[in-house]
């Protein structure tokens, strides 16, 4: 399948430092990386190497850092923090690795959530939470309390909540970090398979081969620098 | 997001802690239920004074004088006195009518040839209840039908005239020129209304004490109409200094006026006081559990730190989240402000029975607004630090 390669996020000279008690840490060196629209990404690497505060940025969720980062053109780094609430809500949906499911609140109810924040109706979030528990295979579980799931299924529910608001793109943080390799084989299917027919751009974040072996692509990062695997690229698209 | 899902969200939250909630309420419940209270009743006394002593319906002020003899046999109001008041304070006094009471009538009775006593007289034109009755019998249908003398007498006064309450039964009892016999013995009702004949010492059928002795033009209580515009309390006195030196019993006993409207009026007094007194008390229980509440919601903020990371990276704003907390602690103290609003309610109305004068509980729909209006603020004022503490959270040390 031919993929139309619009650029969607493009990051520049990002630096990233932070100050922890006496001792100041240079995070992330200069870097840069372009996402097209539709894009399957992997971005690798061991635990602390900055991966996390990499996709913070790209996912909005930090608006600390020095360079320039647009998305769709737009310049990301001149927005305030106010800003990043309604850009986090209507363009991206995430994964963590622990799921981050609300424990006192029914499944229907935690996959709603972004909807409710968007300040949709009742009725068209009932209906289309129905319609995303369908698509990651959890259909008729909505009263179901989120500890009476098991891992696998609780993180489908966090999908099911991350792509609920019809996001551009996913960011998912160690998607299959505990969950089993049986589980995570399901996952990693249910990623591609919501990469293929929604043409939604996935970001996937792991320290593990296996999973990053199945991005379109695939970028390391250490020590804040990020490399390209222009190797799995050429063998991805062959 | 919609007010009514952050109500919704607020509501969830708090269920999942059910005691710590309600703990957490108590304060609010004590403090509010305390002012509405002494509020109720306060308007209770005050809305007393004003039926009783300002307008009534129909614009009339009454007022009652009553004679308290020494002399048994004496009458305190003959037909001429009644003349001779209207005669002298036309103008002031519309009708001076003799008043024929229920119950409390001060009156002299003798047991067996004891000297005589003086009692509290109920009269009655039906029998009491069976239950009050200890020993004997209680009045029948023949007693009113027949006209019989009898009469029923307390416990506490037949043990008093016969040491042995069982031998009081059958004899006689002399009550203004009257020979009755007793019949049976009863517990006396200390919660009676004062024109509930039970709440005396002696009850006598209503026929027989009104056939013999006491007439319709004589009695001992003379209730006064006072015309529309005079100090009802001022025109009473002169009234009772007039029978003072002119009535035909005036060496025979005592005239006086209960003056309930000065009375009432002292006691609303004292309701001010105990009002301010009693809400100053209510203040320092709802700042403390104003406290209570900042507590709990500083406790309830730190431990779902993670439930407010996820909701911040899914596309809350802070104000979202700012909202959520405060309305949590507004909804916590205002269910403890309705419920102490009900509590109130209930003491008043419990309390009122038990203070004289008759006084009923008076709850306003300004009382449920100011029930209201103050556990709405003390949310708002203590739930605001920790709402925004929550508000605040960096959103990326949450999520680390």
């Amino acid at each position: 399948m031919e993929k139309q390669l619009r650029p969607m996020i493009e990051l520049k000279n990002i630096n990233k430092s932070y100050v922890q008690g006496p001792n100041s840490y240079h995070v992330l060196h200069d870097i840069n990386l372009t996402i097209a629209q539709g894009e399957f990404l992997a971005i690798m690497g061991q635990s602390g190497s900055g991966k996390s505060t990499l996709i913070n940025i790209i996912g909005f969720l930090d608006d600390q850092f020095e360079g320039t980062y647009f998305y769709y053109e737009h310049p990301i780094h001149e927005y305030t923090r106010a800003q990043f609430s309604s850009l986090r809500n209507q363009n991206v949906g995430f994964v963590f690795q622990n799921f981050k499911l609300i424990q006192n609140v029914s499944i229907a109810e935690n996959v709603g959530l972004p909807l409710l924040y968007a300040g949709q109706k009742r009725a068209y979030i009932r209906e289309r939470v129905r319609e995303v528990l369908k698509a990651v295979g959890l259909a008729g579980y909505e009263d179901q309390l989120p500890k009476n799931l098991s891992g696998g299924q609780q993180q489908r529910v966090s999908i099911a909540r991350a792509i609920v608001t019809k996001p551009k793109f996913l960011i998912a943080d160690e998607p299959t970090g505990a969950l089993d390799s049986e589980t995570s084989k399901e996952i990693m299917a249910l990623f591609k398979q919501l990469n293929h027919d929604n043409d939604t751009t996935i970001i996937i974040v792991t320290h593990d081969p296996n999973v990053g072996a199945q991005a379109d692509r695939l970028v390391h990062i250490l020590d804040g620098r990020l490399t390209e695997d222009t190797e799995h690229k050429a063998k991805g698209r062959s | 997001m919609k007010f009514i899902e952050l109500l919704k969200t607020a509501w969830q939250s708090l269920k999942v802690n059910p005691k710590r909630s309600f703990l957490t309420m108590i304060g609010i419940i004590i403090g509010i239920a305390a002012v509405i209270t002494i509020i109720a009743l306060g308007n209770g006394v005050k809305k007393k004074l004003i039926n009783n002593f300002k307008l009534t319906g129909s614009g009339e002020q009454t007022t009652t004088i009553e004679f308290m003899s020494t002399d048994p046999k004496a009458v305190g109001f003959k037909q001429n006195d009644i003349l001779a008041i209207e005669q002298n304070f036309s103008g002031k006094v519309q009708k001076a009518q003799l008043y024929t009471k229920k119950a409390g009538i001060q009156s002299y009775a003798q047991f067996g040839n004891d000297a005589d006593t003086t009692v509290s007289l109920g009269v009655t034109t039906k029998p009491i209840a069976d239950s009050l009755i200890v020993e004997g019998k209680n009045f029948t249908q023949q007693t009113f039908l027949q006209a019989r003398p009898q009469v029923l007498i307390t416990k506490e006064l037949a043990k008093r005239e016969y040491k042995d309450i069982k031998s009081a039964i059958g004899t006689p009892v002399f009550i203004n020129n009257t020979n009755y016999v007793v019949a049976g013995i009863y517990r006396q009702n200390q919660l009676a209304d004062i024109n509930d004949p039970t709440s005396g010492d002696v009850i006598v059928p209503k026929d027989v004490y009104f056939a013999n002795g006491i007439s319709k033009t004589q009695g001992n209580t003379l209730k006064l109409t006072i015309t529309k515009g005079e100090n009802a309390s001022k025109v009473t006195n002169k009234v009772v200094d007039y029978l003072k030196k002119n009535a035909t019993a005036k060496d025979q006993g005592e005239y006086a006026f209960l003056d309930l409207g000065s009375m009432l009026e002292q006691l609303s007094k004292t309701m001010d006081t105990l009002t301010l007194f009693i809400s100053a008390i209510a203040g320092i229980s709802l700042f403390i559990a104003g406290i209570g509440v900042m507590n709990m919601m500083y406790i309830s903020v730190s431990e779902r730190t993670q439930e407010i990371g996820i909701r911040l990276a899914i596309g809350a704003t802070p104000s979202n989240i700012l909202f959520q907390f405060l309305l949590e602690a507004i909804m916590l103290t205002v269910s403890g402000g309705l419920i102490g609003f009900g509590f109130g309610w209930l003491f008043a109305h419990a309390i009122a029975k038990f203070i004289p004068g008759d006084i009923t509980a008076v709850v306003t729909f300004n009382s449920f607004l100011l029930a209201f209006g103050v556990s709405t603020a003390v949310g708002i004022i203590f739930g605001l630090l920790p709402a925004r503490q929550a508000a605040n959270k960096n959103l990326i040390d949450i999520l680390r």
